[in-house]
């Protein structure tokens, strides 16, 4: 059974999420750029 | 019956004894695959590694074949074995319905490991994890690739058959606990993926027999490479989300046992699961994005749409363990800004320890790496580069391995009746794996974006006849990936040390 209770039960593990999507997308970014510079379109 | 079953006076779980040696062999297997691996693995290290160089080519990819297969598939497998036993009856208060059939199931797997691993260190089969055609191995080969997993499959179906027993004889009230479910979603994937293997590694065992023990050359017509390439991923992707739904199982089952946590949400969870027994199968497609033979429809649909409800799956999973580690935590006083919970953590229990560090490590290096490179642009300029090698072992090593050894911890006494043999080893083991494997995941998939290729004996491309030199700051990321490599060794040398000493000379539990 779980003890889910009404409020923001678990706010640091929201941070990390945050933390997580930043990271996501600089890689995600950093990775198209990588691409975009080889692959130019003219 | 009764005198088939202990009770453990620490937990009070009621342990099948039948069951328990099962237990007990198929972990002992793993970790030594894990030591045979390891062993691999620092000689492949010592001569990726220009500086050192170690290996001449011929054993470099013989060892680059036995690594691999001996840790993607042979360690996990084993544990994994193990770890269905143990989810099948001791956490279900449940029996083995056929013990003789597991001890089957692990003598082919042991047969099947060993002709794989002897056919490859003699040099007849030299084809990289892949296998791709036109390579082609002995006989020998492709038959231990079918008995190991005949053995797994037949462990599987054992593994479903106890829970039937189990549901039979009413062990266990409501429904399946949390860790055997996620267990259980794994033994699905893992018969799916089996079916994969089947169906392209018979035909190519048969190729293989053309002109081999006295067998006619055209007694099997050639295996087409496209058709090959598609089938293997049905096994060589999935066999890994086997793992993934193991190590996700492992994480409830450490968080629960260190922290008293319990799921906030455990609905969502198992739906979680569930997505991974929909989903992963098709994003095996991501390995053929640079594929000419496909369509660019069908890499569309498969990685950017569909692929994607699978990692759902594993962002749900990977919040809601720390979420419900913070819970727990904050119940017990940690209560103070964001971050009391976490810095107050049991960072001493090497169980916990390992499964948090697995948990970040399998996120944040092998999830983000494995959603970007996968992406169908960005694959072409990762594909087949060393940027592919350090996102798995984000995810393999990082995650997978390193929330085994956690379990292990656990595992030990309860099931070898033996006390861990040295508690600094145990705590220190996850730091140096953890941090060692984060520098070299992550020193590799630099290298990988300036181009360094993936299974290559010499990148410094010494005598050839069209002289090539990369980028000298790849020499850099490459001796940070040997520096992380090494502490990766040592850790997980402390593990197999502390494991082995522990299960022989550790102090006995009544």
């Amino acid at each position: 059974m779980s003890d889910h209770k009404e409020g923001f039960e678990a706010p640091g593990t929201f941070v990390i999420a945050l933390v997580f999507l930043a990271v996501f997308v600089v890689v995600y970014v950093v990775n198209f750029k990588l691409l975009s510079n080889i692959w130019e379109i003219r | 019956m009764a005198e088939q079953f202990r009770t453990c006076p620490t937990t009070g779980l009621k342990i099948h004894k039948p069951a328990e040696t099962l237990i007990r062999v198929n972990a002992v297997a793993a970790v030594v695959c894990l030591l045979v691996g390891g062993l691999a693995a620092l000689l492949i290290l010592l001569t990726r590694w220009p500086a050192v160089h170690l290996l001449n080519e011929e054993w470099f990819y013989r060892l680059l074949t036995a690594h691999a297969l001996d840790m993607l598939i042979a360690w996990i497998i084993f544990f994994e074995v193990a770890g269905l036993y143990f989810g099948a009856t001791v956490l279900l208060n449940n029996r083995l319905p056929a013990p003789k059939v597991g001890w089957v199931a692990f003598i082919l797997m042991i047969v099947g490991g060993a002709l794989i691993n002897y056919t490859v260190l003699v040099g007849e089969a030299t084809v990289a994890f892949t296998s791709y055609v036109p390579l082609k191995a002995s006989p020998t080969y492709y038959l231990g690739v079918i008995l190991f997993a005949v053995g797994a499959l037949t462990a599987v179906l054992h593994f479903f058959a106890a829970l039937i027993v189990a549901k039979k004889e009413k062990t266990y009230e409501g429904s399946l606990p949390m860790v055997t479910f996620g267990l259980m979603c794994a033994g699905v994937i893992a018969v799916l993926t089996l079916l994969h293997g089947a169906a392209i590694y018979i035909p190519t065992f048969l190729w293989s027999l053309n002109g081999q023990w006295g067998i006619p050359n055209d007694f099997f017509p050639g295996i087409d490479p496209m058709i090959y390439r598609l089938v293997w991923w049905g096994l060589g992707h999935p066999s890994q989300q086997i793992n993934v739904c193991a190590m996700v199982s492992m994480w409830y089952l450490i968080a629960t046992l260190t922290t008293g946590a319990k799921p906030l949400n455990e609905k969502l969870c198992r739906t979680a699961f569930l997505l991974y027994v929909l989903f992963i199968n098709v994003a095996s497609e991501h390995h053929l994005l640079v594929d000419p033979a496909l369509s660019i429809w069908h890499k569309i649909v498969n990685t950017s749409y569909v692929m994607h409800l699978a990692v759902l799956a594993s962002m749900i999973h990977a919040f809601a363990v720390p979420a419900m580690v913070e819970v727990a935590l904050r119940k017990k006083g940690f209560t103070k800004g964001l971050f009391e919970w976490l810095k107050k953590a049991p960072w001493g229990n090497p169980a916990f320890a390992s499964m948090f560090i697995s948990l970040m490590g399998f996120g944040f290096v092998g999830g983000i790496t494995g959603v970007t490179f996968g992406t169908e642009q960005i694959s072409i300029i990762r594909h087949n580069t060393w940027s592919i090698t350090g996102h798995f072992h984000g995810t393999v090593v990082l995650g997978t391995t390193l929330a085994f050894m956690g379990i292990t911890y656990y595992i030990v006494p309860l099931i070898f009746r033996r006390q861990i043999f040295s508690e600094t080893m145990a705590k220190l083991s996850p730091y140096f794996f953890g941090g060692g494997v984060f520098i070299f995941a992550n020193a590799m998939m630099f290298a990988g974006g300036y181009g360094v290729p993936r299974r290559h004996w010499d990148i410094t491309f010494a005598g050839a006849s069209i002289p090539f030199q990369f980028d000298p700051t790849v020499f850099f990321f490459i001796a940070l990936t040997g520096l992380g490599g090494l502490l990766a060794i040592v850790g997980g040398a402390l593990y197999v040390l502390n494991t082995v000493a522990s299960v022989f000379i550790g102090k006995k539990i009544q």
